[in-house]
């Protein structure tokens, strides 16, 4: 019986060549979209799923309550582990991993590299994550002090393929003994690591170790069995509230709520915390993804009922004849299934070639490692094998249902089944259709929408000039000690306009702290951005003053004593206006180690342009510049228009003198900036991609629905063509139709598209205004390629002789 | 064999209702040949696709082989069909994606029949049918009365006690034509009955008794000697 089922169906694939084109290819184009997306989105939900018990560790985090909008901070106060560890019966382990986002210079014997992602971690890291150890072992690898864990590939490259457990390497100068080597198998990981080294090594102050307010550590708690982690978080703030604030002095009191972060959610559910390291995966993009897979699903699915309804008209007599001969309408709509079965199995298995020949690129793309090897992953194949059977009974059994109905008195008798036997399938097929093209306008909206708002990020006036600034960090204690005639020498360079050296260039990390504003005698700490900076960095970035003066190596006390802030501190510290704010005091708690209650106090010299120093998700915050040496760790060398080449030839030279030992690692500010938006960049190519595919595979159902239309209507035209009708009246009576439902389409789309992409911009501090022009694009764009798919049937039909057409009934 | 009283089937449209067949009462006894003739509209193919149990009548009382099948499901319907019931029409309706042989095993295989039988059954009525060196072609690379003989071989694969023919000759040219009226009547000789509408005074000679409708009833019943 499936015999006869499959040879009937394999020789209608062959006699309706283009019919199955259009549907397999459809079928099988939006198979691999959906595969890929799929083992994107599966990867991203593996990261961190390879820890032990990992179910049982959450990451602690904070929220800050003080500030205007909430903001999420990933590290905490290093007093929470230690608390949760004592106190707390329910925590079995913690660790905590200290936020320094150093570059750590590593060294064996005459082998030196620059290394980042260097972890400064608890002894009890290793517990809490017990990774694979290539040499060594985890079980005291971080007890000594000086200890260091390596990255395979860190170990490769100073010690080969030899065993390193026990040798020597320096890390910025300080000796350490190679205590185990990790396996290069931490692609799911959340954290980086290319070392890890225990916090004693750090050789942190005790005092500052039993602070509440210093935000410098990635907490982890691993969980007895069973406990409930909601119940600890609600224990922590008590504890917080009721056993730690009474005994603070006022000023330091905690204000932060503290959460258990489950670790399975850190990679994908962290987007919007500050100061975090971890790798990150955005779980909106995630889902968005899901649902255009899902998406592009479904229009290919409908493409199949569609084509396979429309084509039922010719299957007519044959269900006709089997039905006379006997067949029941089981047995029938069981040779249908096993029909489109077979076609979605032909498209599986294309999609298949297709999705393992596209994951290379895939792979380049995304950074990850993604592989689709069906023999070492039999869960694929099932998915696979599943996929088949599912997407070919959905879609096979509507069609189905219809051709098993027909009745051999109605089909057999007239040569051509007419419309009126498709009646009721009419509208569902019209249905069908309406929703793809409302998929594929609201994809073409969104991706209209991201596509502007990406280029807004991209080319927003940030208030400062970007181009031809090169940026690297400062190296070796020489270049440290002599920075200012380091700077000198660059500024000598023909070809440079100007250097600065300070902490706090746009797009890097700025530092956030207090300052304190007396107002009406009483001492006002507010939370600010403090760019530490030098006399060039103004000019540098070619910031503008609003009133005031620039520093000025002239003034004795510009450097002790005065601040220039930015238009939004004008505001948030309330002085009203510019002009208000020169004059006014300010007070610092400078960074110092060991008189942590110095105070630098100093007046507003002048007032910049509010400019973006940060990626444009955060909104300006008030900034106060200030000159401070002591944080003299970057440079930014503003380079002439022409002939960088050999202006980053020179500055390369200058750095040589200073840091002989080091090369130096520069970058280019504007790439700096637009590595900011690498995740909205990328949604950006992607909605690009399969909001082609899907528009795509819905025209492939069109045009094959066109054709029966044409097909179907022949008499119609004929006649019409006898009585006169021209090839227009009738592209357009046939056309008219198909737009009719491409309009209804955009009815639906829009408030759709226009909602997610609001929520979607929300995301930003700055972002463009919902551009209407995209919803009047998409709609003509949707209607122009079903008027052009249409179309072409249309005029094939109209420019037929109608004699042969009315024959031919 | 086959016994229908005062039976009724009414065609609604929206607007007009059309009694297509109207009172019609009727016996065929095992194995007879009967042709049912008429002008076109008159009821006949109507009167063919109830008594091959394709069609519901409206009213009336029918019965199949002993059993009344007036209101059987489709279910019970096809089971008959399939078991008892040849068809020959006039545009042999063959499937075209399928072989001649293919063709014709196909009410077979519906039936349940193992394969090694099925070869031997289809290969048999081939023969019989003289149609046995095209096993092989598809329906379009066959002529007209080749056809017809396909479509002959695949009523009567099963041994149907009961063919119907619904203007089996209407097609074809008259040598063709002949011949499958001398294949209907063979098969008559050999116990099948066999009822043929026909618009052909020179096929319904073929047949034993003629009956003859206008607009839905019965009006001339006559034997051929």
């Amino acid at each position: 019986m499936f015999k006869n089922y499959f040879l009937v169906a394999y020789r209608n694939l062959i006699r309706h060549k283009g019919f199955s084109f259009l549907n397999i290819a459809g079928l099988a184009l939006g198979l691999t979209a959906c595969l890929l997306i799929g083992l994107f989105v599966h990867d991203e939900l593996q990261f961190d799923k390879f820890v032990p018990q990992g179910d049982q560790i959450y990451r602690i985090y904070s929220e800050r309550t003080k500030t205007e909008t909430p903001e999420t901070l990933a590290p905490v106060p290093p007093m929470y582990a230690t608390t949760m560890k004592q106190e707390f019966p329910e925590v079995e382990q913690t660790t905590r991993i200290l936020m320094e986002s150093s570059v750590d210079l590593l060294e064996v014997g005459d082998k030196k590299i620059y290394v980042e992602n260097g972890l400064i971690a608890d002894s009890t890291f290793f517990e809490i994550f017990p990774l694979d150890f290539k040499y060594g072992s985890a079980a005291h690898a971080l007890d000594a002090p000086m200890s260091m864990v390596l990255a395979e590939d860190v170990a490769k490259s100073f010690f080969g393929d030899e065993n390193p457990v026990g040798k020597q390497i320096k890390m910025n100068k300080t000796s350490f003994v190679v205590k185990g080597v990790l396996q290069n198998n931490l692609s799911k990981f959340h954290l980086k690591v290319n070392s890890v080294i225990p916090l004693s090594a750090a050789q942190l102050p005790k005092e500052r170790m039993k602070k509440w307010g210093w935000h410098q550590f990635f907490t982890y708690v691993k969980l007895r069995p069973g406990t409930d982690a909601q119940q600890t978080q609600a224990k922590l703030r008590s504890y917080v509230a009721e056993k730690v604030n009474p005994t603070l002095p006022e000023d330091d009191k905690v204000t932060d709520l503290s959460f258990l972060q489950p670790l399975h959610e850190v990679h994908l559910y962290s987007a919007n915390f500050k100061y975090d390291s971890s790798v990150k995966g955005n779980i909106t993009y995630v889902k968005a993804l899901g649902f255009i897979a899902a998406f592009i699903l479904l229009i290919a699915g409908f493409n199949f009922v569609n084509l396979s309804t429309a084509k039922s008209m010719q299957r007519a007599k044959e269900v006709g004849i089997r039905k006379t001969i006997g067949a029941s309408r089981e047995q029938l709509m069981l040779q249908f299934l096993s029909e489109t079965v077979l076609l979605t199995l032909v498209s599986v298995v294309l999609a298949t070639v297709l999705t393992a020949l596209l994951l290379p690129s895939l792979n380049t793309f995304t950074g990850k490692t993604m592989t689709f090897d069906l023999l070492t992953n039999p869960g694929l194949l099932g998915v696979l094998v599943l996929l088949t059977v599912v997407v070919g009974l959905v879609a096979g059994f509507y069609p189905a249902l219809v051709l098993s109905s027909f009745q051999p008195v109605k089909v057999l008798k007239s040569a051509v089944v007419t419309d009126s036997v498709f009646g009721r399938v009419q509208w569902l097929r019209h249905g069908l259709i309406v929703v793809q093209f409302a998929l594929s306008v609201f994809l073409i909206v969104c991706a209209l929408v991201v596509f502007r708002q990406v280029s807004y990020l991209h080319n927003k006036d940030l208030g400062f000039n970007r181009d031809q600034i090169m940026f690297f960090p400062m190296r070796g204690d020489n270049m440290n000690k002599h920075y200012d005639t380091f700077k000198n020498e660059l500024q000598q360079v023909p070809g440079v306009a100007s250097a600065s050296i300070g902490y706090g260039f746009p797009g890097d990390q700025v530092a956030g702290d207090g300052i304190i504003v007396p107002t009406n005698g009483e001492d006002k700490e507010k939370g600010v951005t403090q760019l530490m900076v030098d006399y060039d960095y103004l000019k540098t970035l070619g910031l503008q003053l609003v009133t005031g003066r620039d520093f000025s190596q002239e003034m004795k006390t510009d450097k002790d004593q005065a601040f220039i802030i930015n238009e939004t501190a004008v505001k948030e510290l309330g002085f009203g206006t510019p002009d208000k704010a020169l004059g006014q005091t300010l007070k610092w708690k400078v960074w110092n180690n060991k008189n942590p209650d110095s105070l630098k106090i100093g007046k507003v010299i002048g007032v910049v342009k509010d400019f973006h120093y940060k990626s444009l998700y955060d909104k300006l915050e008030p900034a106060v510049l200030q000159i401070f040496p002591g944080a003299y760790w970057k440079v930014a060398v503003k380079l002439k228009a022409d002939n960088i080449g050999s202006s980053v030839e020179g500055v390369k030279q200058v750095w040589a003198k200073f840091s002989p030992e080091s090369p130096i690692e520069y970058k280019f500010l504007d790439n700096n900036f637009d590595q900011m938006y690498k995740a909205e960049d990328k949604l950006k190519s992607l909605l690009w991609i399969f909001t082609g595919i899907a528009i795509f595979v819905g025209c492939l159902g069109l045009f094959g629905l066109a054709t029966y239309a044409a097909e179907r209507r022949k008499k119609e035209i004929g006649i019409r063509k006898v009585l006169g009708a021209s090839v227009g009246s009738i592209v357009s009576l046939l056309s008219k139709e198909f737009l009719v439902l491409v309009l209804i389409a955009a009815v639906i789309a829009f408030p759709a598209a226009w909602l997610a992409m609001s929520r979607w911009l929300q995301d930003f501090a700055y972002r463009i205004d919902m551009p209407l022009w995209a919803f009047l694009a998409a709609g003509l764009t949707a209607a122009a390629v079903a008027f052009l798919t249409v179309g072409y049937q249309a005029v094939r039909a109209a420019t037929m002789n109608p004699v042969n057409n009315l024959r031919a009934q | 064999m086959i016994k229908i009283e005062n039976l009724e089937k009414i065609y609604r449209t929206e607007e007009v209702q059309t009694k297509a067949l109207n009172n019609v009462s009727l016996t065929v006894n095992e194995g007879e040949f009967v042709a049912i003739m008429g002008p076109s509209g008159c009821g006949k193919s109507t009167l063919l696709n109830i008594l091959g149990l394709l069609d519901e009548p409206d009213g009336g009382n029918f019965s199949f082989a002993g059993t009344e099948v007036a209101k059987a499901a489709e279910r019970r319907r096809a089971e008959l069909r399939k078991k008892h019931i040849g068809f020959v029409f006039q545009s042999f309706n063959l499937i075209e994606e399928l072989t001649v042989f293919e063709n014709v095993e196909l009410p077979l295989i519906y039936l349940g029949v193992g394969a090694a039988e099925r070869k031997e059954k289809v290969a048999k009525v081939l023969e019989k049918m003289q149609i046995m060196h095209r096993r092989n072609h598809f329906p379009q690379q066959l002529s007209g009365g080749q056809q017809q003989r396909v479509a002959v071989a695949r009523a009567v694969v099963n041994s149907p006690s009961l063919i119907l023919a619904d203007e089996p000759t209407g097609n074809l040219d008259s040598s063709n034509g002949n011949e499958v009226m001398e294949l209907l009547t063979e098969l008559n000789e050999a116990g099948t009955t066999i009822i043929m509408v026909t618009h052909s005074e020179h096929d319904a000679r073929y047949a034993h008794r003629v009956i003859r409708l206008l607009d839905g009833q019965v009006v001339l019943e006559h034997a051929h000697v």
